[in-house]
């Protein structure tokens, strides 16, 4: 069966062919806007992983960890950071919140499939 | 102005009692001036003054002093008595027949003033300049969106030409090339946002202790780790680690820039960090086993956009090195390199400041 991924990005221009990329890769791929609907989305989908952007609307990707850090139905499901911020304390934050991995934006489709395929491997 | 104009501006301003000068918004120039601020500014001799561009004081050094649109307030230096003094203009717009002007009201600014005049005017300018840095940092990742729509979006291409068997040599050849300018003006934001803090005199560092080994794990976990190439990069302590002072987020430049050099010229071997802690100081080497240096281009590698004569085909501004010996240095570290061509390169920066001995 496919993996499952929930990828959290506000902007459509980079959430579209990102989602067809991911699902040329063989997974299945839903799309949340913002960090509240994304930890919504999350405990009805159960996704296998999470891509999440830092810097959007209503709730943005350090308070989205947190959220699923203390929710028991979320708290083992690996959050990769997808984000233009490359200062390091930002790096740091999202280490210490328990991010599973840290991409930053502009990225090749390669390297971030690496880093979804190594949490994968991990896990098996 | 017209001469009828300019006669009856002239009767206008005669009652002031404090200098006046009219300026043309465009130009920038002293159009017209009452009788105190020729006798101030120009020892008299009206001639001297209008027509003139502002510039940071008559008879001293002729530089431009204004950027456009006009600030709302400046200072004139003049002579008076053999001693310098400051004329504090507030500048407000004016209209004279529906045509627009400046008009700068001046007061000399009395000693005691001076320095607080000068202060306030400093730190106006400060915060014009921290500003700016705002707005290049905000633009410098709002441009990273874009780029980021069109890296994906040619994957996006590149993938599904390859699955419908229509990617040639060719069209992978391209797509490469797309990639690599992409990634190139990515850089080039980073470090134009850089430099313009280095220009800005915005980049003071700000020394705290910090923990070297964690800065370069959260880089590896960051940029180096799940690489394609299945490269990683080797990372060796040895001494006991203390904390040194040290800015963190330059620290930080410098290191993803040495690092990412030794991924950068070489292909097979993985690259390497050691962190050595001696009694009185770190050495921190990054070495790599790639195309090396040549030693004709070592005496020019800090220097801003010089690029060694053997990196043909392979990406670089010139800038990186020359950020990174800025930054070692205002932290009062040091930096060399030892290189052999085709042998490899490593660069070692040396910082005596651990915050457990200030």
């Amino acid at each position: 069966m496919n993996n499952t991924i929930l990828l959290i990005e506000d902007k459509p221009g980079l959430s579209d062919p990102l989602k067809s990329l991911l699902e040329l890769h063989q997974y299945t791929v839903a799309i949340a806007t913002n960090g509240e609907e994304g930890i919504r989305t999350a405990r009805i989908l159960r996704p296998d992983l999470v891509i999440s952007d830092i810097y959007m609307p209503v709730l943005n990707g350090f308070d989205l960890l947190d959220g699923f850090r203390n929710d028991p139905l979320l708290h083992d499901i690996p959050v990769v950071m997808l984000t233009a911020r490359s200062e390091i304390d930002d790096v740091q934050l999202a280490m210490e919140k328990g991010a599973a991995g840290y991409v930053t934006k502009p990225f090749l489709f390669k390297n971030l499939h690496a880093v979804i395929q190594g949490i994968f491997e991990k896990q098996l | 102005m017209k001469p009828n104009q300019s006669i009856r501006v002239s009767h206008m301003l005669r009652g002031i009692e404090d200098p006046v000068l009219i300026i043309s918004t465009d130009r920038q120039i002293v159009l017209n001036a009452n009788r105190k601020a020729i006798d101030t500014l120009a020892n008299g001799r009206s001639s001297q003054l209008r027509g003139l561009p502002l510039q940071a004081g008559y008879g001293m050094e002729q530089t431009e002093l204004f950027p456009k649109p006009m600030p709302p307030a400046f200072l004139l230096p003049v002579s008076q008595n053999g001693s310098m003094a400051l004329i504090d203009f507030r500048v407000s717009p004016l209209k004279i027949e529906g045509k627009k002007y400046w008009l700068a009201i001046g007061r000399k600014v009395e000693q005691e003033e001076e320095l607080q005049m000068r202060l306030q005017h400093l730190e106006q300018e400060k915060s014009m300049q921290q500003m700016k840095v705002q707005l290049m940092s905000m633009t410098s990742h709002e441009f990273r969106t874009p780029l980021t729509a069109i890296s994906s979006a040619m994957d996006l291409l590149e993938t599904r030409m390859q699955l419908d068997g229509q990617l040639s040599q060719f069209h992978r050849l391209q797509f490469r090339k797309m990639a690599d300018e992409i990634f190139q003006l990515n850089s080039m934001l980073d470090e134009v946002l850089t430099l313009s803090k280095i220009a800005g005199n915005n980049w003071e560092p700000t020394r705290k202790p910090v923990c070297v080994e964690q800065i370069i794990e959260t880089l590896r976990y960051q940029y180096f780790s799940q690489r394609k190439d299945k490269r990683s990069l080797g990372i060796s302590i040895e001494g006991e680690p203390r904390l040194i002072l040290a800015d963190k987020d330059q620290l930080a430049k410098v290191f993803t820039n040495l690092i990412s050099n030794a991924f950068k010229y070489s292909t097979l071997k993985n690259p390497s960090v050691k962190l050595l802690y001696r009694k009185k100081k770190l050495v921190i080497s990054f070495s790599d086993h790639g195309i090396g240096i040549p030693e004709k281009d070592l005496p020019h590698l800090f220097t801003s956009f010089y690029r060694g004569s053997n990196v043909d085909g392979i990406e670089g501004t010139g800038l990186g090195l020359s950020i990174v010996k800025t930054f070692v240095e205002s932290n009062r570290g040091t930096i060399s390199v030892s290189s052999g061509v085709n042998e490899g390169t490593t660069f070692t920066l040396v910082f005596e400041d651990f915050a457990d001995a200030i």
